[in-house]
């Protein structure tokens, strides 16, 4: 009596048993970040790119704290750059020759932080306008200007390196190209400004009445 | 398309049938039992009595009779002749998920042959698979996003919405600071200058849950996870019951209450079958990671239009890639984690 009451009672288990667990790959892992994390490749086996959709951007290679991606190329975006075209004498000197006539770069007015803390001066190097210079007077090349960004904005820096922040352009697929600081953000004025949503959906409007 | 792997009946107008004497469609050994059936044979093998019998093959017969008595007909053009029996292929063709790479070659190719018989113009569709080692996921910070909504009309004229019912697959609610993500008051349609002060911004699309929802609750499968993580739609299998967006806890889809227009110069000619190509009246429709671009290792739309950076979009199972950087370096969360869906769509801040 009691040895088949409990083999009912084993039978009734492992039938829960088989119906319960779902043996398919769709449930193999609990959450999605366990699937990351067993099905993580080795970034050399993986076969998609972005390359066609990088080709129209003129890009350079940086390298920094071992993350290796591409920024869009700066120089050949500036107007009238080489600056050395004009700025042939430092400033104090080019001041000098243009007395009563009107300042070039008159439109650029500097928001970003304040004056005590930076002006023309503390990116622009007077004798040789063709390169910007760090804190330690060190030149960088305006391709790299995110070096000189870096020096104050550090947390910003990392996140850009990391992938948090910056644009990334062209595909998701490797090799990664993203935006560098001076893409997005003006460096004379660098903080979004205010602006009118592309959209107002006037059917939502309606709906909603 | 070889007769056995053949899972619906198809009106070749055009092509020679040949026939086999067995109905499995082996022509050596015996026919046995066994063979799984999917597709045709699960609905037509059905035992029935005559009167059902009847009635079903007199509805069918109706249906047919159109598309039979044009392109049978002597009357009419070689054109329309080619519609009829393309019409009558794509009325009858089988779900998605049960086609050979080949049947999906032959409808990806009578519905670009269709659009050109329409309009005149051509289109460029595929029906590319999900690539190995892909799992596609998505990050969205919230301190960056400006409200400015350029992704959201990237978005309609990538993925050829409806432009007469406004439809959008992405909002960008506007939060109060200090009061949390409270959608009951967030604003999804506001229109001032933003960012407004004392506010931020977050948008919601299709999260392509992990769990999703919606594809338990179909009662065709026309909706179900691709291998490369991204839900997806067959709308000419879709009946249009909406159990869907019922299920969804995060209002990721959307219906076609009548036939979407889209001006034809405005027709986004790049599709895919499973993404962009145009709907009809009655089906459901949702963000699809721009499946049309992501497939082909381009960001998505809503990606590229953000002036911002807000938005990341990546390979989950590519350790070098940005989106894994967000993950493993950012303090990130999901919306309504508690549910078990498991999105792959993460929110984080500075």
């Amino acid at each position: 009596m009691t040895t088949k009451l409990v083999l009912k009672a084993l039978t009734i288990v492992i039938c829960l048993f088989v119906i319960s667990c779902k043996h398919s790959d769709e449930h193999k892992y609990h959450t999605v970040v366990d699937k990351i994390e067993a099905e993580t490749v080795t970034p050399e086996n993986l076969t998609v790119t972005s390359e066609t959709f990088n080709e129209n951007i003129k890009t350079v290679k940086i390298e920094e704290d071992g993350f290796e991606f591409l920024i869009p190329e700066r120089k050949s975006q500036i107007t009238s750059f080489n600056c050395t075209e004009c700025h042939t004498k430092p400033i104090d000197k080019l001041k000098q020759d243009q007395v009563g006539e009107k300042a070039a770069h008159w439109n650029i007015k500097l928001a970003h932080a304040g004056s005590e803390i930076m002006n023309c001066a503390t990116c622009h190097t007077s004798n040789n306008m063709d390169n910007l210079h760090s804190l330690t007077n060190s030149e960088i090349d305006f391709n790299y200007s995110y070096k000189l960004c870096s020096q104050c904005h550090q947390k910003e820096f990392k996140d850009w390196k990391g992938g948090a922040h910056g644009k990334q352009l062209g595909g998701w697929a490797p090799p990664r190209l993203s935006n560098t600081c001076v893409n997005c953000h003006n460096p004379h004025k660098p903080a979004f400004e205010k602006r009118w949503p592309v959209r107002f959906n006037t059917q939502k409007v309606k709906e909603r009445q | 398309m070889s007769n056995d792997s053949k899972k619906w009946y198809s009106f070749n107008l055009n092509k020679s049938d040949k026939s086999d004497s067995c109905g499995c469609g082996s022509n050596s050994g015996s026919c046995s039992d066994e063979k799984p059936k999917d597709g045709y044979d699960q609905i037509m093998d059905v035992s029935m009595d005559r009167r059902s019998a009847f009635k079903k093959i007199t509805a069918g017969f109706l249906i047919g009779a159109g598309a039979v008595s044009s392109s049978c007909s002597v009357v009419s053009g070689d054109e329309s002749k080619e519609k009829s029996g393309i019409e009558w292929d794509e009325y009858f063709k089988g779900n998605y998920k049960l086609m050979t790479d080949e049947d999906k070659t032959e409808t990806v190719d009578r519905l670009t042959r269709s659009y050109e018989l329409r309009t005149g113009k051509k289109l460029n569709m595929s029906s590319k698979d999900a690539e190995e080692d892909v799992l596609f996921g998505y990050a969205f910070n919230i301190s960056k996003c400006q409200g400015y909504m350029d992704c959201v009309n990237a978005c309609v004229e990538e993925n050829n919405q409806d432009r007469a019912s406004e439809m959008q697959y992405i909002r960008i609610h506007e939060m109060e600071d200090g009061k949390g993500f409270n959608f009951e008051e967030s604003d999804d349609n506001y229109y001032h200058e933003v960012p407004a002060d004392g506010h931020f911004y977050m948008g919601t699309q299709c999260f392509h849950c992990d769990n999703p929802p919606c594809v338990e609750v179909c009662p065709v499968q026309a909706t179900w996870k691709e291998k490369d993580g991204i839900v997806v739609i067959d709308y000419d299998w879709c009946v249009g019951c909406r159990y869907c967006m019922a299920a969804c806890p995060y209002d990721g889809r959307r219906f076609n209450w009548k036939t979407p227009e889209v001006p034809e110069q405005e027709v986004n000619k790049n599709q895919h079958y499973l993404g962009n190509r145009l709907r009809k009246k009655g089906v459901m429709e949702k963000c699809t990671f721009c499946i049309q671009r992501s497939r082909e290792g381009q960001n998505p739309a809503c990606v590229e239009a953000c002036p911002t950076g807000s938005r990341t979009f990546g390979n989950l199972l590519d350790p070098k890639s940005n989106i894994r950087w967000i993950l493993e370096n950012k303090k990130v969360f999901r919306l309504k984690e508690d549910l078990g869906t498991e999105p792959k769509f993460w929110y984080y801040m500075d």
